[in-house]
Parts: structure tokens; sequence; C-alpha cells
């Protein structure tokens, strides 16, 4: 997988946490994981088909979740209960747009799916023939790791 | 944010945010959160409503309405927020101004503060996660009462 897929991403999920959490964001290492990813707990999946295939992660553990949807909503939740899932949703959603954009503006053509989210324990995500480059952004309520798999079309 | 929700619909009708002299609708928004704030607002312009003001606490809502009356015809009024809740913000908007129309934003599980903010004056309330129709629904309502 080449490595320009994943920037627009990592760059748009800094801006967006940034100004919707209004905290720090740190950029941890990039690194690679093969075919089957073990997810932290609450995963948002955006797929793309198109001149590119392939799916974005948007990972985080349980409780990041709850504390990241919490902010972003000014309300307390204790649990991942609907408002707190539509808002990783809408927070994943927040995120592709912009990093799409950036794509299509390099040329890349292509459409998405709905954010889809997945929540549970001991999850694995298998992408066929693809490894998945995943940069985790730090946030002081913990991490979410941004998980990317894309090849372009044979 | 492009999703399909945000798109305002394409036809020939009056949007829902203009009154019948083709002005449009102040609305004040509430919220001590940015996200919620700028997904109301989003929903709103895009039918034409504006935006005549925005507070994230009470204390701000109740000295904005204050500002802005009587140019203002709604306010949406988050519930949980830091320094003054909002049913502690209805409360004082309704003294003030007792033909107020406040839509009350709240959480799951807040039933009790709900039926509280109805019983003061609030005219309808929204539960999050919002989304288009529900929030234009439940305004456009309540500006009709
Ligand atoms: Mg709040």
């Amino acid at each position: 997988m080449r490595v320009e897929y994943i920037n627009p991403f990592v760059e748009s999920a800094y801006n967006v946490l940034k100004e919707v959490l209004n905290c720090q964001v740190n950029r941890g290492e990039l690194y690679l994981k093969s075919t089957s990813t073990p997810v932290l707990g609450v995963a948002a999946l955006v797929g793309l088909a198109g001149d590119v295939e392939g799916r974005i992660l948007f990972d985080m553990s349980k409780e990041t979740a709850i504390k990241v949807a919490s902010v972003m909503n000014g309300e307390e939740l204790k649990e991942l209960d609907d408002l707190a899932k539509a808002t990783i949703t809408e927070l994943a959603n927040m995120i592709t747009a912009q990093a799409v954009t950036k794509l299509h503006d390099l040329g890349f053509k292509f459409d998405l799916t709905p954010p889809a989210i997945f929540t549970g324990d001991n999850m694995e995500v298998t992408t066929a023939e693809v490894e998945a480059l995943i940069v985790p952004m730090v946030i002081p309520y913990g991490k979410v790791e941004i998980n990317v798999a894309i090849r372009e079309r044979l | 944010m492009k999703t399909k929700m945000d798109f305002p619909a394409i036809n020939d009708r009056r949007p829902e945010g203009l009154k019948e002299d083709g002005t449009p609708y102040r609305v004040l928004i509430v919220d001590d959160s940015m996200f919620v704030t700028k997904q109301i607002g989003q929903i709103l312009t895009s039918e034409g409503f504006e935006i005549a003001g925005v507070a994230s606490d009470g204390q701000e809502a109740i000295d904005k309405y204050k500002e802005l009356y009587p140019n203002v015809d709604l306010v949406t009024m988050d519930i949980t927020m830091p320094k003054m809740d909002g049913v502690t913000a209805l409360e004082k908007i309704m003294e003030f101004d007792k033909n107020a129309k406040v839509v009350m934003i709240s959480a799951l599980g807040k039933q009790d503060l709900v039926k509280k903010s109805l019983l003061l004056g609030a005219k309808n309330y929204i539960v999050k996660p919002l989304d288009r129709k529900k929030v234009l629904e439940r305004i456009v309502m309540s500006l009709k009462k």
C-alpha cells in the first residue's frame, strides 16, 4: 500500500479531532499490520470503491469512544448508547469527508460507503491481500487509531 | 461536512426557515458543545433560518436573549451545561418574556428534566442524536404554537 493514501486521513483526523474536542492531539508512529487486525473495542468503518478500493477504520477503546462522544455532545455519557454511537459515526464522517476531498483533488476517483460502527471485544477485521497502515492519534482521552487499507484496483 | 442529510431540498415550496413575509426566523442556539451548535446551525441555515446568536451556558443564554429581544423568534436550549443549566435558563427567559419559544435539546435519560421544562413553558424538546428531520419538525411545530 502506498503511504500517500494515508496522509490525507492523518491530516484530516488531526484537524477534526483538534477542532471538535478542542484539545491537544499528538501523532504517534506509523506502523504496519498484516491482514488480520484486532480492533480496540469500537470501530467506525468506511469503505472505498472506485480507482482505489479498500477501507478506513477509526478504531478506539470503548472508554475513549464514550469520552470523545461526551465531549462532542457536552453531555456526560455513561455508556456506549445510541447517541455515543451516532457521534462516533459522525466523527468518522467528518474526518473522511475532509480526507476524501484531498484525495479527489489529487485525481483519485472513488465512492464511499456510509460509516458502519462495530463494537465488541476481541474483534478482528480481515482485509484480503492488503496490509493496513496505522497511525495512532493520541488525545487526552486515549488514542484513536487511523487504520487504512487501500489499494489501486487491478 | 457532506452528508446527504445536510442538503436542502430543492423545490418551489417556501423554505421552513422563512416567515410569510419572506424574512427569516431568528434562532438563538444554546449549547456548551460546539459540535452540537454547528450541527443545529447547519440544519437551520440550510432551511433559510437565521442564526441570531449562540451561547454556551445558561447565563450567557439569558444575556444574549435580552440583548436580541424582540428580534429573536426561537431558542434551542441544551439541558446539561456548565455554570447554569438549561432548565434554569429557560425559567429566567420565561420570566423575562412569557411568549418566548424555547425548544429543549436533551440527551436520553433526562425525562424528568424534560418534563419539568415543558411545565416551565418550553414549547417542545428534541432528544439527541439530532437529525435534520427531527430538528426541523420540532422547531417548525414550536413556531406555530
Ligand atoms: Mg451540553
